[in-house]
């Protein structure tokens, strides 16, 4: 269509004014109409996504709920014990579990990637950013099952070496490989986010005397905190969700991580575990979706957190 | 471009006149048509999938779909009828640990399941008894000098609650004793090949297995009470670590379903492809 208007408006100035007029006054309709239409497009795709995102909290909200009809929310919640061969669905362990190797990741990634992404974009010669860059966009791609098996046949040995566990699956295993598959997401989006910092920034900074240091800590980090901060909450949703590489080096037990060592489970690795092995209609299977819908509340609520975060401290 | 399209038409007709000619000699052999779907059992599914493409070969109007899950989705599946039949480990028509009866279905033995406990290739200990075993995976017993090994922590690699494996060798190997959860050097693992892996990786670990898996330099199959874990030990009845797969179906089967599954308790299968994908023919037990 870009080609047919295109060519008329190439044949427009050999005719009469007349026709250009008239040519003219086609084209514009047919602007008006591909604006409106694209319109109606775009609505439709956001309103298909809102459908899928309401039928997923729908469906699995629905099945979990029918948990709390034999089993009280205070139990699935605060106790400690699931045994659910023997009826006891406390998912406590799990959520606990699940906030503290969160936490424990971006501990670990979040000083590491950011600092590779000022060595990216402020630091490092041209040569090394354009090597530096494509592997970091190719180790995002890297599917999470080599990260677990990469965790199980390398991680693992060496931590049992140096710490003297026996087994060597625990928090701190899982923590360190999830690391190391959200360390390239963080980097490559805050390395975006300190390279569209405008130049004069800099040169500002720089004109009052500032050290190369002072210019990324006061100025180039604070101005690009917004997209860091959206570097954090992509790094940090895909570790709570992760499944397979977890499931590889936590040790699947469910309880309590009392030390970084202890083997013990998360709500996604509890699901994967135990999913195929359950019966339909059974509190089982319902306390498992309840688990589901409680990780996507929990991944709502941090990102509604961090987002009010970085709008209250842009405002002070 | 013209070459390429004159080719694909030669192809395509080629294809449609050669499956046409098979259809109508297959057809005036053979009257048996249906569709079969078999769900559960993922230790199962090699023996499944091999005996359905023996069995489409005869009777090319049947139409076979297999897939595999947990044991228990096979039994549960048939209960809401989206199976024909359900491949388990365990004989679901009666209660077991952990899981209730299934009512109104019928199991039809299909095969001999040996397992077998398996240690890291460091493990010095090369025979277990059923006490040794029961107290090692309840957590009494939890250095290997305890059972005339190296002085080193047992670590314990056990599969999750609900695994068919899990439920046959609590009831073989533990004579129904319990496997305890532990703060230490206890682990959970999802599927046949993940135990496998974590036992050849973690020194000093204890295991099992289906026996079929038990290959390689890194994992070694130890003794129980006395008897080495082979097929001929599970036959002259030495070795006591072995279930009956089945397949479950509601109320005894009937056309092609009870069929398929006669085609696959013959004598032909069994003492053929059965054997060849190491479980041991049903027609081999005496009990």
């Amino acid at each position: 269509m870009g080609a047919e208007v295109e060519s008329l408006a190439s044949r427009a100035p050999k005719k009469h004014t007349e026709g250009k007029i008239k040519i003219n006054a086609k084209r514009h309709s047919r602007h008006l109409l591909s604006n409106s239409l694209s319109r109606y497009y775009f609505l439709f795709s956001i309103l298909a996504l809102c459908f899928v995102l309401g039928l997923v909290i729908v469906f699995i909200g629905k099945t979990a709920l029918l948990l709390f009809a034999d089993v009280s929310p205070a139990d699935f919640f605060l106790s400690f014990n699931w045994t659910p061969e023997e009826d006891f669905f406390g998912a406590g362990a799990f959520i606990i579990n699940t906030l503290s190797l969160t936490a424990l990741t971006l501990v670990i990634a979040v000083p590491i990637s950011v600092g590779m992404a000022v060595l990216c974009a402020e630091i490092a010669p041209k040569w090394l950013t354009s090597f530096i860059r494509p592997v970091l966009d190719l180790l995002v791609g890297i599917p999470s099952i080599v990260y677990g098996y990469l965790g199980l046949t390398v991680l693992l040995p060496f931590l049992r070496r140096v710490s003297g566990e026996g087994l060597g699956d625990g928090l701190l295993a899982a923590a360190l490989v999830l690391a190391l598959m959200v360390l390239p997401t963080i980097c490559r989006i805050s390395d975006d986010a300190i390279v569209a910092v405008p130049r004069k920034y800099r040169d500002a900074a720089y004109a009052l005397g500032s050290t190369r240091l002072q210019v990324i800590m006061r100025v180039v980090l604070p101005a690009a905190k917004r997209g860091i901060i959206s570097a954090v909450i992509l790094g940090m949703t895909r570790a709570i969700g992760e499944t397979m590489a977890v499931v590889m080096v936590i040790g699947n037990t469910p309880q309590l991580a009392k030390s970084l060592f202890s083997p013990s489970s998360v709500l996604t690795s509890n699901i994967v575990m135990q999913i195929s092995n359950v019966e339909f209609d059974s509190n089982w299977n319902y306390a498992l979706h309840m688990m589901a819908f409680l990780l996507l509340l929990i991944s709502f609520a941090l990102i509604l957190i961090i987002r009010f975060m970085g709008r209250k401290r842009r405002d002070a | 471009m013209k070459v390429f399209k004159k080719f694909t038409v030669t192809a395509l007709t080629a294809v449609l006149a050669v499956t046409t000619a098979f259809a109508g000699v297959a057809a005036a052999a053979d009257t048996l048509k249906g569709k079969i779907t078999i769900n559960g059992s993922t230790a199962l599914l090699p023996l499944t999938l091999q005996a359905a493409k023996e069995f489409q070969k005869l009777h090319p109007k049947v139409k076979i779909a297999a897939s595999g899950k947990g044991s228990v989705t096979g039994p549960q599946a048939v209960k809401k009828g989206i199976a024909d039949i359900g491949a388990c480990d365990w004989d679901a028509s009666i209660d077991v640990p952990g899981f209730k009866a299934f009512d109104g279905q019928v199991a039809n033995k299909v095969a001999v399941i040996p397992f077998a406990t398996i240690v890291n290739k460091n493990v010095g200990v090369d025979n277990l008894t059923t006490e040794q075993l029961q107290g090692i995976f309840s957590g009494k017993i939890t250095n290997w000098k305890d059972v005339g090994g190296a002085n080193a922590d047992i670590v314990v690699i056990t599969r999750s609650f609900g695994s068919g494996t899990r439920v046959n060798y609590q009831a073989k190997a533990l004579a129904g004793g319990d496997i305890v959860k532990k703060e230490k050097n206890y682990k959970e693992t999802g599927s046949s090949g993940d135990m496998k892996t974590a036992v050849a990786t973690t020194p000093n670990s204890i295991g099992y297995i289906d026996l079929v898996y038990v290959s390689g330099s890194d994992i070694k199959a130890v003794k129980f009470n006395g008897v080495e874990a082979t097929t001929d030990n599970v036959i002259n009845g030495s070795y006591k670590i072995w279930a009956y797969g089945y397949y479950m179906t509601k109320g005894q089967p009937t056309g092609a379903t009870k069929e398929f599954i006669e085609y696959v308790q013959s004598k032909k299968f069994q003492n053929g492809s059965l054997k060849k994908l190491k479980f041991i023919p049903i027609s081999a037990m005496k009990g």
